[in-house]
Formats: C-alpha cells, sequence, structure tokens
C-alpha cells in the first residue's frame, strides 16, 4: 500500500460515516499510538472518547481497548481519502498534545502512524519537537508551519487589507478600525455587530484600533465567540479556537487548537505576542471540558463542510448590520449539544464565561448602568 | 535514558547583531525541516571580556536508540550546516573555537 493508491479527497465512498466496527478500530490505533508507557492518562482517554462520541456517535471506552499497530490501522483506513486520515492523525497528536512531559516513545509511534497511515503532517513534527524539548523550536515550527504561509494568503476585510504575516503581531492603532468597532454600539440590539461590540464593552476590553486593542486579525475570533456563543475565560477561549480551527478547510487550521493547548494546559508556549501562559488550572481537566472542546470540533466540522470558509476571512464588518441568528444560518452554524444545557455549559454572555477580572469588571460596569 | 549533548562555539566578533541574525535564520531553516537532534542555541555575550561570545548549541536525542552526540555529528555533515559555519567565518576574527559536552544534570 502506497500513499498514492488510496483515494483523493471527494470520493464519494471514501465519505461515508464509519461503522461502528471502523470506529472502534480507528480508536484502538489512536489510544496504541498516543498511550504512554503506563496506559492512556485520563485526560487523554476522557478527550477522546467525548471526540469520538461527537463526531460518529459511538461510544468507545479508551482505557480498555486492545492494541492495534500502525500497519493495520493503516489497512482499516485504506479507503478513506488524505484528509480523513489526515484528520485521525489529529486527534492522536491532540491526544499527545495534552501530556508533558511528552514522552518521546508516543512522539515517535504517532509519527510512525502518520508515515503508515501516508500523512506528513506539521503538527507531528511539533509533538516530536515537544518530545525532545526543543520547546522554543516547536513554537517556530508552529508559526510557520501552521499560520504563516495561511495566514498570509488570507484577505480578511472589506477593504482587502492582507493578513499579517503573524497573527499574534503586535496590534497597530487604526482610529478608522476603532470607530467601525465604536459604531456598532448604534447598530439594534441582537445584531452581530451590536453583541460583539456588548460582549467588549460588558467585559471591558479596549476596541480593536485604539491603543491596547487586540490586533486586527485575532479581534476576528471575537465575532465568533459570540456566534458560536462561548465565553471568554481559558475554556472559552480553548472552545472558540477549537471550533474556528476545526471550521478552517484547510487542516492547518489545527494550529490554533495546538496553540492554546500549549498556552492554557501544558505550558509548552511561554507567549505569543497576544496571548500569555496561563497553566494555573488544568482547563482541559476541567468537569466537562472533554465534552466542550470536542462538541466544539464536531461544531467546526459542520461548518467546515457546509460553508467552507475559514472564520478568519469571513467579512464580519459587512455582516454586523444583520441578526446573529441570521449569520449562525448564513455559516450553518448548528446549535451547541443537548449535553450543553445538563452541563450548562457557559456562553458568550454569561458571567460564567468570564474570566475572574472580566467577571470583577462585569460587576462594576453593571453596578454604573443600573 | 539517553544524555543531552551540547556544542560550544567561541568566537570574537564586533557584529554580534550580525551573529544573531544568522542564529534566527538558521533556527528559522531548522524550525520546518525534518526533525533532527538539534533542539536550540543560546549565545552569550562576555560581561568581562566585550566582544568575545559563545555560542551554545543543544542537542537532544529523536530516536531512543540514537545518543544525541551521534544526532549532533550527523547535523554537522549537512550542507546546510557546513555553509552556516562558513558564513561564521565571515562574520568573525580568527578561528572559533568549538567545544563539545555531554550533559551531566539539568535542572528539572
Amino acid at each position: 500500500m502506497t500513499a498514492t493508491s488510496r483515494p483523493e479527497h471527494g470520493d464519494a465512498a471514501a465519505a461515508s460515516p464509519p461503522t461502528s466496527e471502523e470506529v472502534r478500530l480507528v480508536a484502538r490505533g489512536i489510544a496504541t499510538a498516543v498511550a504512554p508507557a503506563d496506559g492512556l492518562m485520563p485526560v487523554q482517554a476522557a478527550l477522546l472518547r467525548a471526540l469520538t462520541d461527537a463526531l460518529t456517535g459511538y461510544q468507545v471506552d479508551y482505557s480498555s481497548l486492545d492494541p492495534l499497530g500502525p500497519d493495520e490501522l493503516a489497512e482499516v483506513l485504506r479507503d478513506r481519502d488524505q484528509e480523513y486520515r489526515q484528520r485521525i492523525v489529529h486527534h492522536m497528536v491532540l491526544g499527545e498534545l495534552v501530556l508533558r512531559p511528552l514522552p518521546t516513545d508516543v512522539a515517535i509511534r504517532v509519527a510512525r502512524c502518520s508515515e503508515a497511515l501516508g500523512i506528513k503532517d506539521s503538527f507531528v513534527r511539533v509533538a516530536r519537537r515537544y518530545a525532545q524539548g526543543a520547546h522554543g523550536l516547536a513554537w517556530l515550527d508552529l508559526q510557520r508551519s501552521g499560520f504563516v504561509d495561511h495566514v498570509q494568503a488570507t484577505d480578511y476585510d472589506s477593504a482587502q487589507v492582507r493578513g499579517p504575516a503573524d497573527p499574534f503581531a503586535p496590534a497597530e492603532v487604526d482610529p478608522a478600525l476603532e470607530a467601525r468597532w465604536r459604531g456598532y454600539a448604534e447598530l439594534p440590539e441582537g445584531t452581530l455587530g451590536h453583541s460583539a461590540w456588548k460582549m467588549y464593552d460588558g467585559r471591558g476590553f479596549v476596541l480593536p484600533g485604539a491603543p491596547g486593542g487586540a490586533p486586527r486579525y485575532l479581534a476576528q475570533h471575537d465575532y465568533v465567540h459570540v456566534l458560536a456563543d462561548y465565553g471568554t475565560n481559558l475554556r472559552g477561549e480553548l472552545e472558540v479556537f477549537a471550533f474556528i480551527g476545526r471550521a478552517d478547510p484547510d487542516p492547518k487550521g489545527f494550529a490554533w487548537l495546538a496553540t492554546l493547548i500549549g498556552l492554557f494546559e501544558t505550558g509548552y508556549i511561554a507567549e505569543t505576542g497576544f496571548f500569555e501562559r496561563d497553566v494555573r488550572e488544568r482547563n482541559l481537566q476541567a468537569p466537562g471540558m472533554d465534552m466542550r472542546i470536542a462538541d466544539a470540533i464536531r461544531r467546526g466540522k459542520i461548518v467546515c463542510e457546509c460553508y467552507g470558509t475559514d472564520l478568519f476571512e469571513v467579512d464580519y464588518h459587512e455582516l454586523a448590520p444583520r441578526s446573529v441568528d441570521e449569520v449562525r444560518d448564513l455559516l450553518h452554524l448548528p446549535a451547541k449539544s443537548a449535553q450543553s444545557v445538563e452541563g450548562q455549559w457557559p456562553g458568550a454572555f454569561d458571567r460564567a464565561g468570564m474570566s475572574e477580572i472580566q467577571q470583577r469588571f462585569a460587576d462594576s460596569h453593571q453596578g454604573r448602568t443600573t | 535514558m539517553t544524555v543531552n549533548f551540547t556544542q560550544t562555539i567561541a568566537v570574537r566578533c564586533d557584529k554580534p547583531e550580525e551573529l544573531v541574525r544568522s542564529l534566527v535564520e538558521w533556527d528559522c531553516q531548522q524550525a520546518d525541516a525534518d526533525v533532527m537532534g538539534y533542539i536550540g542555541t543560546h549565545l552569550l555575550a562576555d560581561r568581562e571580556r566585550p566582544g568575545e561570545y559563545l555560542i551554545v548549541a543543544e542537542f537532544a536525542a529523536v530516536d531512543p536508540d540514537v545518543p544525541a552526540a551521534e544526532e549532533a555529528a550527523r547535523n554537522n555533515e549537512r550542507p546546510e550546516t557546513q555553509r552556516w559555519a562558513q558564513r561564521l567565518l565571515d562574520l568573525v576574527e580568527g578561528e572559533p573555537v568549538y567545544k563539545h559536552y555531554d550533559e551531566l544534570y539539568r535542572t528539572g
């Protein structure tokens, strides 16, 4: 079996939903690749189980699976196209990136699996660098492989301004951009623009374009907080970037989740220029976060399949006067899973979706406005 | 458990910014290349002897069966490494002094 004998993207048979047997075999292959010497860590087993459930509807207990080697896994996936196999590799990488330390043998097994599947993927290499202890080089690799080429190809607003080479580059003061965001306050309640402005105003965020505001490119993700209804604390950021990354038709979108995990879970990344490392809490291990991340990836996958545009490329300014629901429909953005109600997963405007600092600001802001 | 390996290169140079630039370019080139033993570099300026610098290049095992020192030796044979070493000669005064070390201890 060689990579060239496999089906390419668009093959109808290759896109059919997996059977329960295939799901279980793939789960065995993933678990075999990412398990440290003492077996899968609980955070790995929980995340992979939630992901499998969210994406396939099948429940698999990852903590008690028989081994399945790279070649056997490749045989299971022989009729799947390149993108499908690459997404499977990303699930493996996700399973290893949550480990700190990341054992060398795990990183090597994932690399061998990826090779057996005919996938050359830069995130596999990033994980190997983490395992080596080459954290600085890994971050450089992640930026160059995941963002630079991708972002440089992006025109992200109505003025067709070229995206920055580095999405985390320091923000530039831009009075016109600030005025644009300030103008959203005048839009009717329930519009995307007004909701985005309200989120900024209620948390004390400096508007994009103003001194100290978010870089214009990164500010795009704040519209997605509103649209996908994710909070703005670290857990909400993990959700929103898991969603955005999977919604991107380019598998390089996985770089966002890999970066956020490095910043807010394992601490492999010290700072990006905009986000700073914060590992005081193990956010992925918090109750329900496995399902929240998995659901964000599920929703992203649907947007990817139905809308097919990197959400950083969307001209949200043009959409700002439309209602949030209307824009959700445009993006084919599905609702959160039913578990979100039972689990009380916080949304963009819930207090529980704010960091402590944001809550304190919101409390004082509420006092001033009532 | 394989031990890390370090190569130091002592140089005299009146253009430290050029040294930094060459190391940044080297790191960028390494970052999206296949995983090798190289894991990173420090450039240190001697406070007592202005104009003297120490490049500290670190290597770690990629494969548990291949020692870091051997990874470094393989790295040394690569054409891009040879080109970088040649460029270094153009930047510094006199001959760089190379030394090689196995790591015995590192803080957690």
